[in-house]
């Protein structure tokens, strides 16, 4: 797997590349601002690309303007997204071209480094990875009378689960159930939020999340 | 007595300019019947406003503030519609009598104290039909009649410390009945004036926030989560390879050193801990120990102020010592702070080259900005060839 970073932070930009170096991954370029990150994407053309949100020079959004152009260049690239901090916008942003090979993650995460490094393994398979904070924030926000309440919570449990992008077996895993159990809900889920049940994992976080920012929006 | 004598003097200031600003008002009036005077009429209508708002000011110094009406009308039509410039005119008709012949009395008491007091040493020296006391008479012929114009010096002396402070008061009293805005003017230029400063308030407010945000996001947050990455690269290491992962342990140290560092330096910036151990003048003597530059403190604040106030003239100072040692190539640089009813003054000056400017992109605007904060005002002067000195003007709010 071929990486490329940007961080602006040099501490962090090294620990990163650090850390993924001594797990056999390949980091091909480190870089510290948008520039030189989408000049290493077209030089390098590598499979995974993360990316923290604040770069110079104005410290606000330039990394995921700089996420959505790599992909624009260079369709088949996996991003994953690094944030300081919970940002609707950012991440409605990101994934409102669909939710395939991307991941949006809190920054903190990295440091859990078996999870870090299934977030970044999914994203690179064609799968999603959004952060359980942005989930949460995201299921806290709907409105009272939503159809989300009908859920039970053990229902919400998987349904914010599916919706960092976990599949069924890694569900399972969570939540100590089995597989079977699993399916089980998520078949009352689809039914309840009225949606065609579907197994194939990038679908069912797009639905998850169209559903999500619908009723966000609605809110 | 010193404070009763420079309220008079400054009482007498006022008192000329008023008559200045009378008599040309009666010329201009006159002019008027007449034709020619109605182009003059808005320079003594301003020249009135100056006159009124000096007295307004000098007024507000040493007691309740004053606010006067704001800019002046530029008709006569308006003018003598507007309560304040009829009032107005009621204070210069006292100030430029009454007030001027009090300021008169006041400092010609202790002048006369002088002359009488030390009468016996010069009066040998006088020609004998002009020796006499102040008063211009008895001529004086003998030590008994010189001593008794010792005595009377004393009496003017006795009658200076006596009355001086209620003379000052006299004075003022024309100016604090009839300047103060009626209750039932229009307060809109006041309010909007308020608003605009509240309004410059709550923005600095937010850019302090937002800097601070900033800070924490960028800085510390980013140092803990190197921390955390460098702990997980080193628990996946400890197995495989114990001295790499001894290597990495080191770096994470450091990592949270360098957060520790940082949070240290965001917390100073909200509000520096000397303050609150040592006060404005031992946090400002920190300042000076630590400035390249020989610095001379010189701390007269009675009591304390505000600490939003103090940690504001903490900051410019601090500021202003940088810009100091960093541009003005000064030798020495000298920092006053005066606390003077509600006001506190900061006055830092250098022997530097000068030529200080605002739009240089120096930490001026970031004082400006934090002074505006708190309705204060800043003042530089700076030729070309220097001296430089910065004069920062805040309300103490306490």
């Amino acid at each position: 797997m071929r990486i490329v970073i940007a961080e602006d932070d040099s501490l962090l930009r090294e620990g990163l590349a650090l850390l993924l170096r001594a797990e056999s991954l390949d980091v091909v370029a480190t870089t510290d601002g948008p520039e030189a990150f989408l000049a290493a994407v077209d030089e390098h053309k590598p499979d995974v690309a993360i990316v923290d949100v604040r770069m110079p020079p104005t410290h606000t959004d330039e990394g995921i303007t700089a996420a959505v152009e790599a992909r624009r260049r260079q369709p088949e690239l996996a991003v994953l997204v690094l944030s300081a901090y919970v940002e609707q916008a950012f991440a409605t942003e990101l994934l409102s071209g669909g939710a395939a090979r991307l991941g949006y993650l809190l920054k903190e995460r990295v440091g859990r480094v078996e999870e870090f490094l299934s977030a970044l393994h999914r994203v690179a398979d064609g799968g999603t990875a959004i952060d359980p904070e942005v989930v949460g924030q995201l299921l806290t926000r709907t409105r009272p009378d939503a159809a989300l309440n009908r859920l039970s919570p053990r229902e919400r449990d998987v349904l914010a689960l599916m919706a960092e992008g976990l599949g069924n077996t890694a569900i399972a895993e969570r939540l100590f159930v089995t597989e079977g159990a699993v399916h089980k809900h998520i078949r009352n889920i689809f039914s309840k939020l009225d949606l065609p049940p579907d197994d194939r994992a990038d679908r069912r976080v797009t639905a998850v999340l169209r559903y999500l920012e619908d009723t966000q929006r609605r809110a | 007595m010193r404070e009763a004598l420079e309220h008079l003097v400054g009482g007498l200031g006022t008192a000329v300019l008023a008559f200045v600003a009378a008599l040309w008002l009666i010329l201009v009036a006159a002019g008027c019947l007449v034709g020619v005077g109605l182009l003059f009429v808005p320079t003594a209508l301003r020249l009135q406003r100056f006159a009124a708002d000096r007295e307004r000011a000098r007024l507000s110094r040493w007691g309740n503030e004053i606010v006067g009406p704001g800019p002046a009308p530029a008709r006569w039509r308006d003018a003598i519609r507007d309560p304040s410039v009829r009032r107005e005119w009621r204070w210069l008709a006292w100030h430029a009598t009454f007030g001027f012949a009090v300021g008169i009395l006041g400092i010609t008491l202790p002048l006369n104290a002088v002359r009488d007091g030390t009468f016996p040493l010069w009066w040998k020296l006088l020609p004998p039909a002009d020796a006499t006391s102040s008063l211009g008479y008895p001529v004086i012929t003998d030590w008994v009649g010189a001593f008794g114009v010792w005595a009377l010096g004393v009496a003017w002396i006795a009658l200076a410390v006596g009355f001086g402070p209620a003379l000052a008061r006299w004075q003022a009293r024309p100016g604090r009945r009839l300047l103060t805005l009626p209750a039932d003017v229009d307060l809109s230029l006041r309010v909007a004036e308020l608003t605009a400063t509240r309004a410059a308030a709550l923005d600095a407010h937010a850019t302090e926030l937002r800097r601070i945000e900033r800070s924490l996001h960028d800085g510390t947050q980013n140092r803990l989560v190197a921390v955390t990455v460098l702990l997980g690269a080193a628990r996946r290491a400890l197995t495989r390879d114990p001295a790499g992962a001894e290597q990495i342990l080191g770096r994470a140290q450091d990592a949270a050193e360098q957060a520790l560092a940082e949070l240290r330096t965001v917390a100073r910036g909200i509000l520096p801990p000397v303050l609150t151990d040592r006060g404005l003048e031992g946090a400002l003597d920190g300042l000076a120990a630590a400035s390249a530059v020989p610095v001379r403190i010189d701390v007269d604040v009675p009591g304390r102020c505000a600490a939003s106030v103090e940690a504001t003239a903490y900051f410019v100072v601090a500021e202003a010592l940088t810009n100091v040692s960093k541009h003005s190539g000064a030798a020495h640089a000298t920092v006053t702070v005066r606390r003077r009813n509600d006001r506190l003054t900061i006055v830092i000056g250098d022997d530097g080259h000068g030529g200080a400017d605002e739009d240089g992109g120096s930490g001026l605007t970031g004082i400006r900005r934090r002074v505006d904060a708190l309705d204060g005002t800043v003042t530089l002067t700076s030729p070309p060839g220097g001296p430089t000195t910065l004069t920062v003007e805040l309300p103490c709010g306490s």
